[in-house]
């Protein structure tokens, strides 16, 4: 009982560290426009994200729902999941987070944290373990079609912006008033991300808590000091992960017109906060993305790099295997028993402090500090000033 | 298995709701304009990405602003009805982002 009780206390300490990572990682997705383009002082912007990441975990738990009770079958019908279980697939998240992290590869925390559950879910109970209908529908499908639906969005929300404001007499056309309207629409990507991101972190806590008898398995939503704890470490991890962005800033940001980048925060938001109401765990960070290569596409004169942009899809589409086989590997020893948890617990804390120290030796730079959504609006390239003529629209 | 529908709605939703605020916010710019308030915002702080705006550029920019409004060949009352139109694109717009945070939020609407 007291082995079982330590194994709870890890999980949720580890799903904890995983949202801190978490909300470190994706703070440049709601921040990295707005300080791009001005609209707000980046310690104002960040302050402002880590607060309604807070608020944004209290308004809606479905994606919670989805992840406590479906992807994995449970009960009666399907198989009783184990604490050690999700124990080994949140380190499979971690470990692979932290190694994309320190190599700037392109990645998704939602997707690395499903790679893992599903890896371990594989090797301790086989291919059945897994509800294919509802990851296809509620994981796979979203994280395809998400990033396609929010570049449309964002570049059809460009041109109408540009439109609509622009003259052809060369009168001021006011399109710099819309850096006001980017501390609103960028507030509003953080609190879509408080929605979706800090939901998953709840919907793993909850499905432990299930495991162990904590929690009755028809009460589907989670416990509210669950919610509590979850939303002020995605806070926290926002505002700490901010603070380096601080110390480097001005490192390679892609330049953004306010317009643009009002139009785009307005598409991410929108699709973020319309998928997780209908429980959809998508990745924040390809939606980010796919609304600013989008809004890139939107201006004039604008042409995507197909290698940068194949790149970024390429990163996207290793994730979830990559989480899964270290998922697997991990499930694999914790199968072991109580031992091989300890065995798990330990190779997983000696690897992050690994990566921490390594990440302390290297130089912060471009590829660790900048997000991917910044560094995917280099997918487009938009030629220098091209004059606006009638004809052309 | 698959909800299809659901993509659709969520597409749809997105879309128009982009749509609904990008283009009622850029709407009351245009207006403003017209109104003769062309709003001058300058960056809050300069990054890579941003060109260094000296202070007199920025009253520069100002300077342009005031004369195009000066040169405005709308009426005085013409032009105070395309303010009052902007200011209410701006609260139409902010009606439409709280209408779909209300939305999502079952607590606000006991669902």
């Amino acid at each position: 009982m007291q082995e079982a009780t330590l194994l709870i206390v890890l999980v949720i300490a580890l799903a904890l560290f995983f949202d801190f990572t978490n909300g470190f990682h994706d703070t440049a997705n709601a921040m990295a426009t707005p300080i791009a383009t001005g609209a707000m002082k980046p310690k104002v912007a960040v302050t402002l994200a880590a607060i309604l990441n807070l608020v944004g975990a209290f308004l809606s738990t479905e994606v919670a729902k989805t992840i406590s009770n479906g992807i994995i079958r449970e009960g009666d019908s399907g198989i009783l999941i184990s604490p050690e279980l999700i124990f080994a697939g949140l380190i499979g998240a971690i470990v692979w987070n932290m190694v994309t992290w320190l190599y700037g590869l392109p990645s998704s925390s939602s997707h690395a944290l499903f790679g893992g559950l599903i890896g371990a879910a594989i090797v301790g109970f086989g291919v059945n373990a897994i509800d294919y209908g509802v990851l296809l529908s509620k994981v796979v499908f979203p994280a395809l079609l998400a990033p396609v639906t929010a570049g449309i969005v964002a570049f059809a929300a460009t041109k109408l912006a540009y439109s609509i404001t622009r003259r052809y007499d060369g009168k001021p056309d006011g399109r710099s008033g819309f850096r006001y309207a980017q501390i609103f629409s960028s507030s509003l990507v953080a609190l879509a991300h408080g929605t979706n991101d800090a939901q998953k972190t709840m919907g793993v806590i909850t499905l432990a808590l299930v495991t162990v008898g904590l929690q009755d398995s028809d009460h589907d939503g989670p416990q509210f000091w669950v919610i509590v704890v979850c939303a002020v470490a995605i806070a926290l991890g926002t505002y700490m992960g901010g603070w380096r962005i601080i110390k480097t800033l001005g490192t390679g940001l892609t330049a953004v017109k306010p317009a643009q980048g009002f139009a785009s925060e307005t598409g991410t938001a929108a699709t973020i906060l319309a998928s997780s109401h209908l429980g959809f765990a998508l990745s924040t960070t390809q939606v980010a993305s796919g609304s600013v290569i989008g809004s890139g596409l939107g201006r004039r004169g604008s042409k995507v790099r197909w290698g940068t942009a194949g790149r970024i899809g390429i990163g996207w589409l290793l994730t979830l295997p990559s989480a899964a086989v270290v998922g697997a590997i991990a499930a694999f020893i914790a199968h072991l028993g109580f031992w091989g948890v300890m065995v798990d617990a330990v190779l997983g804390l000696g690897f992050i402090i690994f990566i921490f120290l390594r990440s302390m030796k290297d130089e912060v730079g471009h590829h660790n500090v900048v997000s991917e959504v910044a560094a995917s609006g280099e997918a487009v390239k938009i030629k220098k000033n091209p004059k606006p003529k009638r004809s052309v629209r | 298995m698959i909800d299809w529908a659901a993509f659709v709605i969520v597409f749809v939703a997105a879309l128009s709701g982009t749509i609904v605020v990008v283009g009622l916010y850029a709407l009351g710019l245009r207006l403003l304009v017209m109104g003769g308030r062309v709003p001058v915002v300058v960056p809050a702080e300069f990054t890579d990405a941003i060109t260094v705006l000296t202070p007199a550029e920025i009253a520069a920019a100002e300077k342009k602003a005031a004369k195009a409004a000066r040169k405005n060949p709308l009426t005085a009352r013409q032009r105070q009805l395309a303010t009052y139109c902007a200011y209410a694109c701006f609260a139409l717009c902010a009606a439409a982002v709280l209408f779909g945070i209300y939305l999502i939020v079952p607590a606000l609407h006991g669902g």
